[in-house]
C-alpha cells in the first residue's frame, strides 16, 4: 500500500516500467489522465495544462503567474486521484507534487543518451545527430522548468528513493526493483502518513481555488487546520477571508481557516 | 415665613450652579463637588469646620469601610460563592441575573444601610459582568436603585424611616410599624425591577462588560467562544505504543488545544507545560479549547473526555489561576519577534492560546508570528506566574484585576469580622462607621488584605463626590434656604385635595432629597407637613410617611449615596442618571401614592 511516482526523460522506457509495476503489484497507472480530470474539474484546455507542465515559462509567463496556476489545477487533481494509495504515476514533476508524503516512492528511470537517441532517430525517421540534438533539447526544457517552479534540478539523484538506469538492467530487472522497494516496510503507509496526504489534498484544494485571484498565497493545512499565508498586507488579507468564506463547506477537511498576513509560510507549503 | 436673604440667593446659586455642572459635566462630578466643599466657606456660608466635616461624616467613613470589607469577602472568595446559588438560579439571562441581584440587594437593605448592602455586592456585580460579559453599566443602576426601593420595605431600612417615629412625638400621632410600610416598599421594588427589565435597553447607557476597558476583544468578540473552555482528558493505556511520540506542541497544532495542566508519572503535576513536553499514557491533562476540537482529538487519539474538571480542579479554579490578555506595547523589546523567539513559554510561564490582530483571532501557528505593537496575547497561567508578566513591562496585561492573589484561605477570617461588624451594628447599636471601621481594621490586622490593597480598593471619586455634597446640605438648613423653599412651595399651593397635597409633598420631598441629605429633609419637611395636613383636613400621618418615603426618591442625580458609589464603577454620567432616573423617580410617586391611596 503505497503511491509510486516514476520520473523520467523522453525514450527512457519509464512509461513501460510504470505499467508493469502497475500490472505487478495490482495498482492503478496513470499520467495523463490527471490533466484531463484538472481540465474538467477547473475548465482549462488541456493543451494548456499539458504545455505548462511541459514548457519552461518564458519570462512574460513568470510575471503573469498563469503557469502557477494550471500546475496548482493539476496538483489538485493529481493529490485528489492518488489519496487513496496503489498507484503509479508516471509524468513529469510527480515526485516535487507529492514532496512530503512518507508513503510515496520515488522513482527515476534514465537511459543512456545514445539508446534514447537511437530510439528517437528510427520513430521520427531523422538522423541520429538531429535525434540526440532533439532529445538533449527536451531534457533542458524539464530541467528548466522544474528550476524555474521548484529551484531544484530534475538530475539531482538525492531527489528520489531510486535512479534506475535501464541498460546492462533490463526492463523487467527495474520493474522487479521497483516493486521490491515499494513492498519495503519504509513506504507503507500509516494513519501520520495518510494524515498527512490528506492535509496536501486539502491544501492543494484551497490553493487552487484561489490562486487565480490571488497567485501569492502560500497554503499549509495540518489535522484541517488551513491557514493560508499572503504576502501582501491586511488589507489584501481580508479580501482573502472573505473568499475563503465559502470554502469549508465547498472542500472537505477542513476544520478550520486562518489567513495569516505575514507571508511567512512554513516549510510544507503549497 | 422668613425673608429672602442674601445667604439663600448665594445657596441656591450653588446649588443651581453645581446641577448645571453635573449635567453639563465640563468637569468631573467630584470635581465640581470639591468645587463645592471649597466655595461654601470662601463665601461665608459654612465655617471651614463644616466645609470638611463630610469626610468624616458618619455616612463617608462607613463607605470606606464596607468599600474594604466588600474587597476583603472578594479577595477571599466569599463574594464569588455569595454570587454562585444566584447565577446558578439565573442562568446567563441578563434579565434574571438582574432580576434576582436586585431582590436580594433589596432584601438586605430592607435591614441595614442601603449603601451597605450597595458596597458589599459591588465585587460580586464586577465579577458577574466579567465572567458573563454583560455590560456592567446594564447591571450597576439596576441593583444600585434596587438597594435604595429596598430601604422602603421596612421602617429600619433608611435613615429617613428610622427617624419618622421620633418626629411624630411632638403631634401625639399613632407611631409606624416596623412592617407598616413594607406593602408600599414592595410595590417600589417590584416596580423598579419591572422598569430595567421592560425598559432597560432605553434607559440604560450600553457599555462595556467588566475587563473590556481598554482591550478590544471583549467588544467585538466573545473570548470563551474564540479560545473554548478547559476540559479534563485522560489518556489511554497504550497512548504511546506503536507510535511517534505525541507532545503537547503536536495536539495544540493538530487539534488546536492549549494544553495547561498535565500529570508525569506518577504523580507529578506540571501547570502549563511547554511544547516540548510528552504526553504519557494513562495520564490526566487539562486543556483549553473549543468543544468540537477537544471532542475531535479526543475521538482519535483516543482520549476519554471527563464531565468535570477533577484532578486539576484546584490548579485551575479561578483564584489560582486564568486567562489574561496582553497587549504588546510600543517600543517592547518582543516587537518583531515571535512567541517562540521571545520564549514567552519559559519566560514567564504562561500558555499561550491565541492573538488578537486588527479584528481577527489567530490560534493556529501563533507561535511563528512576529509580534507587531497592539498585539493582544491571549495567555494562561497561574496568578502567581502572570504577576511576573506584569512586572516585567514587556507586554501590558489589560486585565490586571483577575491577577490578584486569591486568599481563600482567610475566607472563614474574613466572614467573620463582616459578622463582628454587623453584631456590633445590630446588637450592640454602636455608631455604623465605628462597627464597619472596626470590621475592616479586623481584616487588615489578620493579613485577608494588606493596608496598600485596602487604601487601592477604595474608590476616592464616591468619597469625594459625597464629602462635597454634604457641606452643601449643611449650608441649605443653616442659611434656612429650605424652610423658604418648603414654605414657599406649600403656601403656593394652597388649600388642596388630600391627594393632590401627598403629590406635591412627594415632588417637595424628592426635589429636596436630591440636594441635601435625605434625613435633613426629613427633619425639616415633617413638621411642616404635619401642619399643612392637619390644616387641609389630610391624614398627618400619611403626610409625614410620604416624606419618610419620598426622601428615598433619589435617583435623577449621583447625590444619593448608593448612586454616587456606583457612578464611577458603573462608567456612568450625570446624563445617565438623569435618564433613568426620571423614570424610576416619576414611578416610585406614581406607586407611593397610588398604595397610600389604596391601601392606607
Amino acid at each position: 500500500m503505497c503511491i509510486i511516482t516514476i520520473s523520467r526523460g523522453s525514450y527512457s522506457s519509464g512509461k513501460e516500467v510504470a505499467e508493469k509495476v502497475a500490472a505487478c503489484l495490482h495498482y492503478d497507472c496513470v499520467s495523463r489522465d490527471i490533466l484531463l480530470e484538472a481540465s474538467d474539474r477547473y475548465e482549462v484546455d488541456e493543451i494548456k495544462l499539458v504545455k505548462a507542465i511541459h514548457d519552461a515559462p518564458s519570462i512574460l509567463e513568470r510575471r503573469g503567474r498563469k503557469k502557477e496556476t494550471y500546475i496548482a489545477y493539476i496538483r489538485s487533481a493529481l493529490v485528489s486521484r492518488v489519496r487513496s494509495d496503489n498507484v503509479v504515476y508516471h509524468g513529469l514533476a510527480g515526485h516535487l507534487l507529492l514532496r512530503g508524503i512518507p508513503h510515496v516512492v520515488k522513482v527515476r528511470i534514465i537511459a543512456d543518451i545514445d539508446r534514447r537517441s537511437a530510439m528517437e532517430a528510427q520513430r521520427e525517421g531523422i538522423t541520429l545527430e538531429k535525434a540526440r540534438s532533439a532529445i538533449i533539447a527536451d531534457d533542458e526544457q524539464r530541467r528548466k522548468w522544474t528550476q524555474s517552479l521548484y529551484g531544484v534540478d530534475p538530475w539531482d539523484s538525492s531527489l528520489y528513493d531510486l535512479v534506475v538506469k535501464v541498460d546492462r538492467l533490463s526492463i523487467a530487472d527495474a520493474v522487479d526493483i521497483v516493486c521490491d522497494a515499494a513492498k519495503r516496510e519504509a513506504f507503507k503507509t500509516t494513519p501520520a502518513s495518510q494524515q498527512k496526504m490528506e492535509d496536501l489534498v486539502t491544501a492543494c484544494a484551497v490553493k487552487a481555488a484561489l490562486i487565480e485571484e490571488f497567485p501569492e498565497v502560500m497554503v499549509l493545512s495540518e489535522y484541517g487546520n488551513v491557514i493560508i499565508h499572503s504576502a501582501s498586507g491586511g488589507r489584501h488579507a481580508q479580501k482573502i477571508r472573505k473568499a475563503v468564506g465559502a470554502l469549508e463547506t465547498t472542500i472537505g477537511g477542513i476544520n478550520s481557516i486562518e489567513v495569516h498576513a505575514d507571508g511567512n509560510a512554513p516549510p510544507g507549503s503549497v | 415665613m422668613k425673608p429672602l436673604t442674601l445667604e439663600m440667593i448665594m445657596v441656591m446659586s450653588i446649588i443651581g450652579i453645581a446641577v448645571f455642572l453635573f449635567i453639563v459635566e465640563w468637569v468631573r462630578v467630584d470635581v465640581v463637588a470639591i468645587l463645592v466643599m471649597v466655595g461654601l466657606p470662601l463665601l461665608g456660608l459654612v465655617t471651614p469646620k463644616e466645609a470638611f466635616i463630610g469626610l468624616s461624616s458618619n455616612a463617608v467613613v462607613s463607605i470606606i469601610a464596607v468599600i474594604i470589607i466588600g474587597a476583603g469577602l472578594d479577595r477571599t472568595g466569599v463574594v464569588n460563592r455569595m454570587v454562585t446559588p444566584l447565577l446558578r438560579i439565573a442562568g446567563n439571562s441578563a434579565s434574571r441575573i438582574i432580576i434576582a441581584i436586585c431582590l436580594a440587594v433589596a432584601v438586605i437593605s430592607s435591614f441595614m444601610q442601603n449603601v451597605g448592602a450597595a458596597a458589599l455586592f459591588l465585587p460580586a456585580v464586577q465579577r458577574v459582568s466579567r465572567t458573563l460579559k454583560i455590560p456592567i453599566s446594564r447591571l450597576l443602576m439596576p441593583i444600585g436603585f434596587s438597594a435604595i426601593l429596598g430601604g422602603t420595605v421596612t421602617l429600619v431600612g433608611s435613615s429617613p424611616l428610622i427617624l419618622l417615629n421620633d418626629l411624630l412625638v411632638p403631634f401625639n400621632l399613632k407611631p409606624f410599624g416596623l412592617f407598616d410600610v413594607t406593602p408600599i416598599g414592595l410595590a417600589l421594588v417590584g416596580s423598579g425591577i419591572a422598569i430595567f427589565i421592560i425598559l432597560g435597553r432605553f434607559i440604560l447607557p450600553r457599555g462595556e462588560s467588566e475587563s473590556g476597558e481598554t482591550a478590544s476583544l471583549a467588544k467585538s468578540e466573545d473570548i470563551s467562544q474564540m479560545i473554548g473552555e478547559t476540559f479534563e482528558l485522560h489518556t489511554p493505556a497504550d497512548f504511546t505504543l506503536y507510535r511517534d511520540p505525541v507532545m503537547v506542541g503536536d495536539l495544540r497544532r493538530r487539534y488546536l488545544v492549549n494544553v495547561v495542566s498535565l500529570v508525569a508519572p506518577p504523580d507529578f503535576k506540571i501547570l502549563n507545560p511547554e511544547p516540548d513536553v510528552e504526553i504519557r499514557s494513562d495520564v490526566d491533562i487539562a486543556l483549553c479549547g473549543k468543544e468540537k476540537d477537544v471532542r475531535r482529538m479526543a475521538e482519535a487519539e483516543g482520549m476519554l473526555l471527563k464531565d468535570h474538571v477533577e484532578v486539576f480542579k484546584e490548579e485551575l479554579a479561578e483564584h489560582s489561576s486564568g486567562t489574561v490578555e496582553a497587549v504588546v506595547p510600543p517600543r517592547s523589546p518582543i516587537v518583531g519577534k515571535t512567541i517562540n523567539e521571545y520564549d514567552i513559554h519559559r519566560r514567564f510561564g504562561a500558555t499561550p492560546l491565541a492573538i488578537y490582530r486588527e479584528g481577527d483571532i489567530y490560534r493556529s501557528d501563533i507561535g511563528d508570528m512576529a509580534l507587531r505593537v497592539g498585539d493582544a496575547l491571549l495567555l494562561h497561567g497561574s496568578w502567581k506566574r502572570l504577576q511576573g508578566l506584569q512586572k516585567d513591562r514587556t507586554l501590558l496585561l489589560t486585565t490586571p484585576i483577575d491577577v490578584e492573589l486569591m486568599r481563600p484561605e482567610k475566607a472563614i477570617l474574613a466572614t467573620a469580622w463582616l459578622a463582628a461588624s454587623l453584631v456590633m451594628i445590630l446588637v450592640f447599636k454602636i455608631q455604623l462607621s465605628v462597627c464597619l471601621m472596626a470590621g475592616a481594621i479586623g481584616m487588615i490586622v489578620t493579613k485577608v488584605l494588606s493596608i496598600d490593597e485596602a487604601y487601592q480598593s477604595v474608590d476616592w471619586r464616591t468619597i469625594f463626590l459625597l464629602g462635597g455634597l454634604i457641606p452643601l446640605g449643611i449650608a441649605t438648613e443653616k442659611t434656612g434656604t429650605a424652610a423658604w423653599i418648603a414654605h414657599a412651595v406649600l403656601g403656593a399651593i394652597g388649600t388642596v385635595s388630600p391627594i393632590v397635597l401627598l403629590a406635591v409633598i412627594g415632588v417637595l420631598a424628592t426635589v429636596f432629597t436630591l440636594v441635601i441629605s435625605n434625613v435633613g429633609a426629613t427633619v425639616l419637611l415633617v413638621p411642616l407637613v404635619v401642619n399643612m395636613a392637619i390644616a387641609a383636613n389630610g391624614d398627618p400621618r400619611m403626610a409625614a410617611l410620604v416624606v419618610g418615603l419620598a426622601t428615598s426618591n433619589s435617583f435623577i442625580l449621583p447625590t444619593h449615596q448608593v448612586n454616587a458609589l456606583y457612578m464611577g464603577p458603573g462608567h456612568y454620567r450625570s446624563v445617565d442618571f438623569m435618564k433613568a432616573g426620571t423614570v424610576v423617580s416619576a414611578m416610585f410617586l406614581v406607586v407611593m401614592i397610588a398604595m397610600i391611596y389604596l391601601f392606607y
